[in-house]
């Protein structure tokens, strides 16, 4: 029996690479999942972070602040304020929070760890995020150039370091986070007020959700205004999108797992039906059914045990890459890399148990195979010949060559439906992830296509519509100007009661905006998936983008929805749904329809065209003509900065499709190498007839490789079209995690001929080595083999 | 290497060939000083117990194999200096073999396994390998069989498949190793009938058999002993 592993060393290994690179992949995954689901849920809350955030007009002292802390339900609270700014880098503008946490507070709720420099910091510096670091350009001992309220900026020294996991990571928000103390905030010109009310309660959604609304109704009795009421999801900003996507590609790395385990299972049945022979010998001298089930089986746990031990290591090594890289995406420290049990028991029941299982089929059939048959079998099959598909094959004419190759690749139609449908599974994969991500690609290049301005200017307080437009279409290098007045908003129903929303502290994850726009906008053309857009005159509609339509709870054209602004709420009849890439949930309306809330013929933000040469001149220039009007420039937002925020949510997802992708491929044709093999062993006798009459090893070696190469082929085909519907489920499963919207139907021509290149090369080496050793085998070698 | 020239005349010229197996308990020689000449349309059966190096002769003849020492001469070759892929074009147009066991590929049909070796070797235009095949199977009686596969036809059916196809580049020698043993001895008669009929057309034959009483059809019957040649027997006609 060890013998016979040791002649069949090639397929042993094969068999032994394919269940290891699997299983790494399943190993890496469930480790990365694991070690990071523990670490981001530890770290979200070693912040202490605030079950809910109250807007309180007038802002919270300390005296309402000690009677919050005893209403019932509240386990503890703090007074903070929030300013949205924006910083100078390198001549350009970035969005930049500024935290205000005044020095006596107790740090008790929403803490961030100081991580150098030391707080509370004096009235001339702050610390910054340490995620927000290359999106300032900033390093502690430097300053940050902070646009304070009226325009003006000042300098800011950066004290140190702050560590906040609770914070989605600056870098791919491409915003700036800074902790500073109400005076410093002074010193930048703004007004400092804790207007943030956080309490900690109970950490179940409704006993959240009940406690705030009380607190909220409470202090509205007490004669203070409530705006809205934000209680985040108990988690990292993130942790959803990787739970689901990680657990996507799991999913992956199991099918993976179970091809390797279908391709041990062919190989040995091509092992085991090439020794039938010597199986029915070792039955004629008396072995029974029984011992060879166990000797098989235990063979099959031998490499299947193999397997696992070669791939623990890479998957652990692997997975902690990847865990490196996502906690990096997330800004959580992993503290510890400890890995729970159930990783290895999963890794190596998976790794053992499903190629035996799956084993089982060929192994129980060729150890029942009798005396009689096996000693009748005399390496060349008989069989051949007596099917239907032979008859038929045996009336094409054409070249002897072609016709053994055509016809050869038909003799085990069953292992050429394994083969074909290893391959066929690991390029639906391939394909499907590379057109998805060039679906990704393409909706993200239109998505941003519709949007043909430059940059999205926005004031820190209404200003005067034509006055501000006049002064920016007058300046140079301006090609168009248009206005756009952006209002947070807060799903309300119909009682005026306001929803508690799902916002974070960064303003940014589950915010909701309302949005005037010139009806005829020529900047902004967003795919309407149902209803109309709108129209000059609709000044009680709004058309909701997908986030908006979902959070107001999918309402249907014409049905009435409740948006609450600044307190306010107002009725809005719903009359089409748009698709938009990037950006929160947003319902868009006619300017004169804001008008209520910034008053007649007025706006907050203006979107500009400018001319491609140095458009970062031209941007300047316009928020220089924007204060000339005596308007505060509060943001300055570059369409380019929102594909870069964009692509940077999704790129390691893409990656690590990507390389699934390419391990499925490498499952697939490793089985195509295997199958190869079992062939040339079956066949060893017809290569030294055809030698014996004349072919040279060359022929052999060419017949063999034409072979593998079409049965490659046949593989890559059948997986391009497998990936086709797979692209769709992807595309759907991945768009809806990312924009709440499928990603559209795309094709990567590129992936698909790459595909087919791969699996052609591929079946090239993979075949080589056996038609190779096909070609040295010196006639007699074969001939002796009967 | 011996500069003279083979005997042209002679079709087989194997000159002192010995034939060691390296094996685990030691090198075992299984053909030791071996002379053997066979002329052009001679039929010689060679004949020995088990193990006594009939098969290994055939095969150093077919160049399957090589002699540890001494010359073979095939057909104007000396066998043992070509390498791998001449030896296969070499054979393939010198020599044509048949086994005990018929050979025939399984995935070809009667005519197509025949054509084969015409495609290996590239005799006969494309167009005229059909035809040469067909006249080949009318030759050994199985022209109805020519579109069948292997699979449909019986055992002395496949053997004269095989001895077609063993014919189709016209060779100058035809080897059988025991080309009856499988077959019944009416059906092994006619396939000697098909020997003989060869050697009369001018073919050098060697055939390996068991069986006695089959190598009466011969010309000559070389008898093996380990390893030897213990008797080299003209027959009486
Ligand atoms: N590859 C090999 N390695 C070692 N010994 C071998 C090898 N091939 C043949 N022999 C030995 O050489 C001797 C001659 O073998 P050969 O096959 O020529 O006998 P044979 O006369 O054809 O026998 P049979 O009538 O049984 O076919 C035998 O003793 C055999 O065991
Ligand atoms: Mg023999």
């Amino acid at each position: 029996m060890l013998r016979d592993f040791w002649e069949a060393r090639g397929r042993v290994g094969l068999m032994v690479t394919a269940i290891a690179v699997a299983l790494v992949g399943v190993g890496a995954l469930l480790v990365a999942r694991a070690v990071i689901t523990r670490e981001a849920a530890a770290a979200y809350t070693s912040t202490n972070p605030a079950a809910a955030t109250l807007d309180v007009d007038g802002g919270v002292d300390a005296t309402l602040l000690a009677q919050v802390r005893t209403r019932p339900g509240v386990i503890d609270a703090a007074a903070r304020q929030t300013i949205a700014t924006r910083a100078l880098v390198n001549g350009q503008w970035r969005r930049m929070l500024l935290f205000v946490v005044a020095p006596d507070d107790p740090m008790s709720v929403a803490r961030f760890t100081v991580q150098s420099g030391t707080w509370p910091t004096s009235d001339d510096a702050l610390l910054l995020e340490r995620s927000s670091g290359t999106v300032l350009n900033a390093v502690p001992g430097g300053t940050v150039q902070i646009a304070g309220p009226n325009g003006p900026v000042t300098a800011i020294t950066v004290a140190g370091l702050a560590y906040d996991p609770a914070l989605a990571p600056a870098t791919q928000e491409r915003t700036g986070y800074g902790y500073l103390t109400p005076s410093a905030a002074q010193r930048l010109g703004f007004s400092p007020m804790a207007d943030e009310l956080k309490i900690v309660t109970a950490r179940d959604p409704s006993s959240v959700d009940s406690v705030a609304s009380d607190v909220a109704a409470w202090l509205t009795t007490t004669g203070h205004t409530v705006h809205q009421v934000q209680a985040p999801p108990y988690q990292h900003p993130h942790q959803n999108q990787t739970n689901a996507i990680t657990g996507l590609f799991l999913a992956f790395a199991l099918a993976a797992l179970l091809l390797a385990a279908v391709l041990v299972a062919a190989t040995l049945g091509g092992m085991l039906s090439a020794q039938t022979r010597q199986i029915g010998i070792m039955k004629s001298v008396g072995a029974t059914t029984g011992q060879l089930l166990r000797m098989y089986l235990s063979a099959t746990v031998v490499i299947a045990a193999a397997s696992t031990a070669v791939s623990i290591g890479p998957a652990v090594l692997a997975g902690y890459g990847l865990v490196g890289l996502v906690a990096g995406l997330l800004n959580i420290d992993i503290t510890s890399l400890a890995l729970p049990w159930w990783v290895f028991a999963v890794l190596v029941a998976a790794g053992i148990g499903i190629p035996v299982l799956v084993a089982l089929g060929p192994i129980l059939r060729a150890a029942r195979v009798s005396v009689r048959t096996a000693l009748d079998d005399h390496g060349l099959d008989a069989a051949t010949g007596a099917r239907p598909i032979d008859q038929w094959l045996a009336r094409l004419r054409g070249s002897r060559t072609l016709m053994l190759t055509l016809r050869n690749l038909t003799r085990r139609l069953g292992r050429l439906a394994l083969t074909v449908t290893l391959l066929a599974a690991g390029g639906g994969l391939f394909t499907a992830s590379l057109n998805a991500s060039s679906a990704w690609q393409v909706w993200v290049d239109n998505g941003l296509a519709r949007r043909t301005y430059d940059a999205e200017i926005q004031l820190s307080a209404p200003a005067p519509a034509g006055a501000v437009l006049e002064a920016v279409r007058g300046t140079r290098g301006v090609t168009s100007a248009e206005m756009v007045t952006t209002l947070a908003a807060t799903p309300a129903d119909a009682s005026g009661q306001i929803e508690v929303q799902r916002t974070y502290p960064d303003g940014g994850h589950g915010r909701f905006s309302l949005v005037g726009l010139p009806a005829d906008t020529g900047m902004l053309h967003l795919e309407v998936l149902q209803g109309r857009w709108l129209l000059p005159g609709d000044s009680d509609g709004v058309v909701l983008n997908q986030g908006a339509a979902t959070r107001l709870g999918t309402p249907r054209i014409g049905d009435t929805v409740h948006l609450a602004v600044a307190g306010r709420v107002g009725t809005w009849k719903v009359l089409g749904f748009v698709a938009e890439v990037g950006g929160p949930a947003t319902a868009y309306t006619v300017p004169e329809a804001l008008a209520p809330y910034v008053g007649v013929g007025r706006l907050t933000g203006i979107r500009v065209a400018v001319d491609k040469e140095d458009p970062g001149a031209a941007i300047a220039r316009v928020e220089a003509s924007v204060a000339g009007t005596g308007a505060i420039v509060a943001s300055t937002t570059p369409t380019s900065e929102l594909r870069t925020a964009i692509d940077q949510h999704v790129v390691i997802f893409i990656y690590t499709l990507t390389a699934l992708a390419v391990l499925m491929g490498i499952v697939g044709l490793l089985g195509l190498a295997s199958s190869m093999s079992i062939t040339v062993v079956e066949r060893r006798g017809e290569y030294g007839i055809m030698q014996a009459i004349g072919a040279t090893p060359g022929t052999v070696r060419r017949l063999i490789l034409a072979e593998g190469v079409l049965s490659g082929f046949l593989g890559a085909i059948a997986g391009v079209l497998i990936g086709l519907p797979l692209s769709i489920v992807v595309g759907d499963f991945l768009g809806r995690i990312s924009f709440g919207l499928p990603l559209p139907f795309e094709v990567s021509v590129g992936g698909v001929l790459l595909w087919l290149g791969l699996v052609v090369a591929g079946a090239v080496a993979a075949t080589l080595t056996a038609a190779y050793r096909a070609g040295r085998l010196t006639v007699r070698e074969t001939l002796a083999y009967q | 290497m011996n500069i003279v020239s083979s005997n042209s005349a002679l079709a087989i010229d194997v000159r002192g060939v010995s034939k060691v197996y390296p094996t685990p308990s030691g090198d075992f020689p299984a053909l030791q000083g071996v002379d053997l000449t066979v002329r052009a349309g001679e039929f010689v059966a060679v004949v020995g117990r088990s193990g006594s190096g009939k098969t290994t002769l055939l095969n150093l003849l077919a160049g399957i194999d090589r002699p540890t020492s001494g010359e073979v001469w095939v057909a104007g070759t000396a066998v043992q200096t070509l390498g791998e892929s001449r030896l296969a074009a070499w054979r393939g147009r010198s020599v044509g073999l048949v086994f005990q066991f018929f050979q025939l590929l399984p995935t070809l049909t009667v005519a197509e396994n025949v054509m084969l070796p015409m495609d290996f070797c590239g005799v006969w235009g494309v167009r005229e390998r059909r035809p040469a095949a067909l006249a080949l199977l009318e030759q050994v009686g199985i022209v109805e069989q020519a579109d069948k596969l292997p699979a449909a036809l019986s055992g002395g059916q496949q053997q004269r498949a095989a001895i077609a196809r063993a014919l189709a580049t016209d060779p100058p020698v035809v080897l059988a190793d025991e080309p009856t043993g499988n077959l019944d001895s009416a059906t092994a008669d006619a396939i000697l009938e098909l020997f003989s009929g060869l050697a009369s057309a001018g073919k050098a034959v060697a055939m390996v058999t068991h069986e006695r009483d089959l190598s009466g059809r011969a010309h000559r019957t070389v008898t093996l002993a380990d390893g030897r040649v213990a008797s080299d027997v003209a027959a009486s006609l």
